[in-house]
């Protein structure tokens, strides 16, 4: 038999399949049926997944270039010219892009590499911070830097919350899940601007308006507050901090929160009386490419902390990762302030112990996020290390063109090693073992599936190789060694190991003494502290539109994604399907409403411009039910938009799957 | 017909290997799925193994083929075109009622038509079939009102039944009759004909109790969506659900679309892969014309094209039975929870109405 059980890696979801090969080369694909997350299912992507490992697409040797293009190089020189081009300049001014979708073995080790041999602490991931605005807030509650539940209970959920996020789509097992959770009798409420296919699947659909999303949470919360329908006593024992949130509820009248929001009372009322009663109840939000910003995400946690949902069976607060390795990547310390599992850099106890580890002084200088660097036209950055980078669209193109000195490291080819002067080549993850951490903490062992093309290191070894070029030598003579010294490090995968992942469907963190089988959800009664309201601000400048720029536009991102994915490239059916709508809109669209389009004058695909305060751009109209009358939706994957439209707009844009922006539409 | 013992049975598939890649149901130990795989080893082969999780068709139509390689000489204006698939004779041991019935399906869709399918003939006109008669259904199976089981009626060169302490073997081909006089087995008469009729119609009764996962009265329903009187308000609560992942096409055993694609290579000038491989009706990009024109846009009008393909008698007038074989695969894997089993329960519940 020819069938080899693996791990999808496109998205967070983390399904389970299995990968046939033929002569050395990936040939087909299937569900696994026992999988406890995907059972038996997977989405377009994961049923082509096949097509992109196959890919002649690939980077197969090292490039190197001075001036003129590239040539090819031995590994030995190309190492060797990476390695005199970053000592050439102090740590501060190095950089490292890492990848959430590289395995956490090689995450592990780019971030030591960065550490202990570059002495930088200029690392972080190569997607912007909405998973970690979640972390963030999950970790001050709870003290658990991870979604709270667990995919495995969505099906015993009373309430399921779905906040802004394209869940079928995204992430279509979860969205899955939950609509199976909806058939089953659960009360599935989405919170959304734009009607997606959850929304249509849910009992409720609560359509807000753009930008509204933390308001129609207050709301909910601000019900529950004042019908009584939370319990003081489980308030008193198990949580503190409740006042700083209180206070917020005061800040609006009822009536301004149902103008602002766009929602009528008795919606608010059903669904936070429903919430409330439910026995058991799960939230679900975007944490992706740029998920919502880290105060919604912070009235969302409260408020499923305020109505008793965290930490019981079918509860939990659940960001959806979006990249299959975005979790892992905070839990192996892709960050200028964390090691790994969410320990801080400051503190001195866990610094002393990596230091004990590596046998080095760790950098005592804080790091700076890549991505503010190259945004900051007086960043120090002159030399940056970008691996597996995943969009199409390069963002920041210009800064990263004026730095002295880039190399890329990836399996496949990629736009941005256009912008390199050396290029390292890697296995893709069917080549080695290696881990992955799906969005709910589950770490999965895919095994290695065909051999590397000749001369190609899988990433632990390049990295090695690395280090040792460098004067610092690593002994790991095989690739569980390194989990191994993720284990010794980090308490959450303190119970780890290859041996222990083999033949299974992954553990979920924290593993170790006390859960040795691993964590399903977090659990109150285990946690061992309060849990903490979290500290949200109590402003609200929800966008409104006037009669200069009537309508509101939505820009919506994570959804999108896949759209300009540089993977997605490769395939032949996925490609297809995520451009189709790219060929019926080349230049993109705005999606407006049928009534919208009647009162401008247009009709699906013709001309519109698109005036804001900062700027315009031309695109086709899309009609459609999708949108409210003076909305609009524009997705975030074409360039021109980007690189033009939104420049005007980086305020806004920080403010994640929420962006909204005041605009005029008119017939061109 | 003949009588072989359960202990001998493994020697059909060690006789074909001697000429044949020989295909079968074998349980994967580290999950428990079972796969129907070629046999590397025949001894893996299981007859008792649960319906594969995998359509058999993947023999004749894998999910990814190299169809054929092409080279194009610029300077002297020449192209080389080679077939590229694989052709060596294939044996399918112990292949399930159902599954034989989606491959006939497969047959006069690629073979009975206009035009012949050469890839597809390719990798049929060696093969030899065995199918194994279900004595009992699985928990998904819906056979019975497919009439696709659970017994094969034509199409095979072997059949096997299992008697209790010994198998029956029927012979459905002059290739069959052949290798089976080969074996040297003890013949078998109308007492063993007579107790497999017995253990078919155990077989069937057992549907109520055992295959509770799936109903589908698939006859109720073809005159409606033959004739296209199904709501178009059915067919959008069925669309709303689809994911749109296309899983649905892939694990049946009768779907026969495909997509084309030349995959250049960069390390060669002028040279390509033709691959083709599975393709789904639930994808938009699917029925999408150049041009940007869809006949069947919303996805609700492509689930309408799925059903009428598995459910109309236009289709079955094509294949010669209807284009659903019963083996519940679809309901296994859809995120939307609406497999053919759930979809015919929608119509019916309107037509009951």
């Amino acid at each position: 038999m020819n069938q080899k059980p693996g791990v999808c890696t496109f998205c967070g979801t983390g399904c389970g399949h299995f990968i046939g090969v033929e002569n050395n080369r990936i040939a087909r694909v299937y569900p696994s049926q026992n999988h406890p997350v995907s059972k038996g299912r997977l989405c377009v992507r994961g049923w082509n997944i096949h097509e992109l490992l196959d890919t002649p697409d690939r980077i197969k040797k090292p490039l190197i270039r001075s001036d003129g293009p590239f040539v090819e190089a031995s590994c030995d020189e190309a190492v060797g010219r990476l390695i005199d081009s970053l000592k050439k300049y102090p740590p501060e001014s190095i950089g490292f892009l890492a990848s959430p979708r590289s395995s956490n073995e090689e995450q592990y080790l780019l971030m030591k590499l960065a550490r202990s041999v570059f002495g930088t602490n200029n690392i972080c991931l190569d997607s912007e911070s909405g998973h970690r605005a979640s972390l963030n807030v999950l970790h001050a509650g709870t003290g658990m830097a991870g979604m709270l539940g667990s995919i495995e209970e969505i099906r015993g959920a009373e309430f399921i919350l779905v906040v802004g996020i394209d869940i079928t789509r995204q992430n279509p097992i979860i969205g899955s899940e939950i609509h199976m959770a909806a058939r089953a009798g659960a009360m599935v409420v989405t919170m959304d601007s734009r009607r997606t296919q959850i929304a249509r699947l849910s009992k409720k659909f609560l359509q807000v308006r753009p930008g509204a999303n933390k308001l129609a949470v207050l709301a909910l919360a601000k019900t529950i507050y004042e019908e009584n329908l939370h319990d003081p006593s489980f308030l008193e024992a198990h949580t503190e901090g409740f006042e700083g949130f209180r206070r917020a509820f005061g800040k609006l009248s009822e009536n301004e929160l149902y103008e602002k929001t766009g929602l009528k009372a008795d919606e608010i009322k059903t669904v936070a009386r429903h919430l409330a009663r439910a026995k058991s109840a799960m939230v679900f939000f975007s944490s992706g490419i740029s998920g919502l910003d880290e105060d919604t995400i912070g009235y969302i946690y409260n408020l499923f902390l305020l109505a008793g949902k965290i930490g019981k069976e079918g509860c939990g607060v659940n960001p959806i990762a979006g990249l299959n390795n975005l979790q892992g990547g905070y839990d192996m310390g892709l960050a200028p302030d964390l090691l790994t599992g969410f320990q801080p850099l400051a503190d001195a106890a866990t610094a002393k112990k990596f230091e004990k580890e590596w046998g080095t002084a760790l950098p005592s200088s804080p790091g700076k996020p890549i991505y503010r660097s190259l945004a900051d036209q007086a960043s120090e950055l002159k030399a940056l290390v970008v691996v597996d980078h995943d969009e199409g669209i390069v963002r920041y193109a210009d800064a990263i063109k004026k730095l002295d000195f880039v190399a890329y490291i990836g399996a496949f080819k990629n736009p941005f090693a256009e912008y390199a002067h050396v290029v390292l080549p890697i296995a893709t993850y069917v080549q080695e073992d290696a881990t992955f951490t799906n969005a709910e903490r589950r770490i999965q062992l895919s095994t290695k599936k065909i051999e590397p093309e000749d001369g190609l290191l899988p990433g632990w070894k390049l990295y090695s190789m690395i280090a040792a070029k460098a004067g610092r030598a690593w002994k790991y003579a095989k690739v569980s060694e390194v989990m191994d010294e993720i284990a010794r490090l980090t308490p959450a995968y303190a119970g780890v190991t290859h041996a222990k992942l083999a033949g299974g469907f992954g553990l979920q963190w924290p593993v170790d003494d006390k859960n040795p089988g691993g964590t399903r959800r977090f659990d109150l009664a285990k946690a061992g502290r309060k849990l903490a309201f979290y500290g949200v601000s109590d402003v609200f400048e929800a966008p409104s539109a006037d009669d200069r720029f009537p309508f509101l536009l939505m820009v919506g991102k994570a959804q999108h994604f896949w759209h300009q994915n540089n993977l997605m490239k490769k395939t032949h059916i996925p490609m297809r399907e995520y451009n189709a709508t790219l060929m019926d809109y080349p230049e993109g669209y705005v999606e407006i409403c049928p009534q919208s389009a009647k009162e401008i004058g247009v009709r699906d695909r013709w001309p519109v411009r698109v005036v804001s305060p900062h700027g315009e751009m031309r695109v086709s109209a899309r009609v459609s039910d999708d949108v409210s009358p003076n909305t609009a939706y524009a997705p975030y994957f074409v360039q021109e938009m980007i690189s033009r439209f939104l420049l005007g707009h980086t305020e806004v844009l920080r403010q994640g799957e929420d962006a909204t922006i005041p605009v005029r539409i008119e017939k061109v | 017909m003949f009588l072989i013992k359960k202990s001998d049975v493994g020697k059909i598939a060690e006789e074909l290997a001697r000429d044949h890649q020989v295909y079968g149901p074998m349980i994967e130990k580290g999950s428990g799925q079972t796969f129907f795989d070629r046999a590397d080893d025949v001894s893996e082969i299981s007859l008792s193994a649960p319906i594969p999780s995998n359509p058999p068709k993947s023999v004749v139509f894998p999910q990814m083929e190299r169809v054929l390689a092409y080279e194009y000489d610029r300077p002297k204006n020449s192209v080389k075109i080679e077939p590229d698939y694989k052709v060596e004779p294939k044996a399918l041991v112990g292949l399930r009622p159902c599954d034989l019935a989606g491959m006939l399906c497969l047959d006069r869709f690629f073979m009975g038509q206009e035009f012949v399918d050469e890839v597809y003939l390719a990798h049929r006109k060696k093969m030899f079939i065995v199918t194994n008669t279900c004595v009992a259904p699985f928990k998904q199976c819906f056979c019975v009102c497919t009439d696709s089981g659970p017994a094969a009626s034509e199409g095979y060169d072997l059949n096997l039944t299992d008697l209790g302490d010994e198998f029956l073997v029927e012979t459905g081909s002059e290739k069959g009759a052949v290798f089976a006089a080969g074996l040297g087995l003890a013949a078998a008469d109308d007492s063993h004909l007579a107790r497999k009729k017995k253990i078919v119609d155990k077989s069937i009764s057992l549907f109520e109790d055992i295959a509770v996962d799936s109903k589908a009265w698939i006859s109720r329903v073809m005159n409606r969506v033959t004739t296209g009187f199904v709501k178009e308000e059915v067919w959008e609560y069925i669309g709303d659900q689809c994911f749109e992942c296309g899983a649905c096409s892939f694990v049946c055993p009768s779907c026969s679309c495909f997509n084309i694609a030349d995959v250049t290579n960069p390390e060669c000038e002028g040279c390509a892969d033709r691959l083709r491989s599975w393709d789904s009706c639930s994808y938009e990009g699917y029925s999408r014309m150049a041009g940007g024109h869809n006949p069947r846009k919303p996805v609700e009008d492509r689930r309408n094209k799925r059903f009428f393909c598995k459910l109309s008698y236009s289709q079955m007038k094509k294949y010669l039975r209807p284009g659903c074989v019963g083996c519940g695969r679809c309901a296994w894997v859809c995120p939307g929870d609406i497999g053919l089993p759930n979809v015919v329960t929608y119509v019916r519940r309107e037509i009951t109405r």
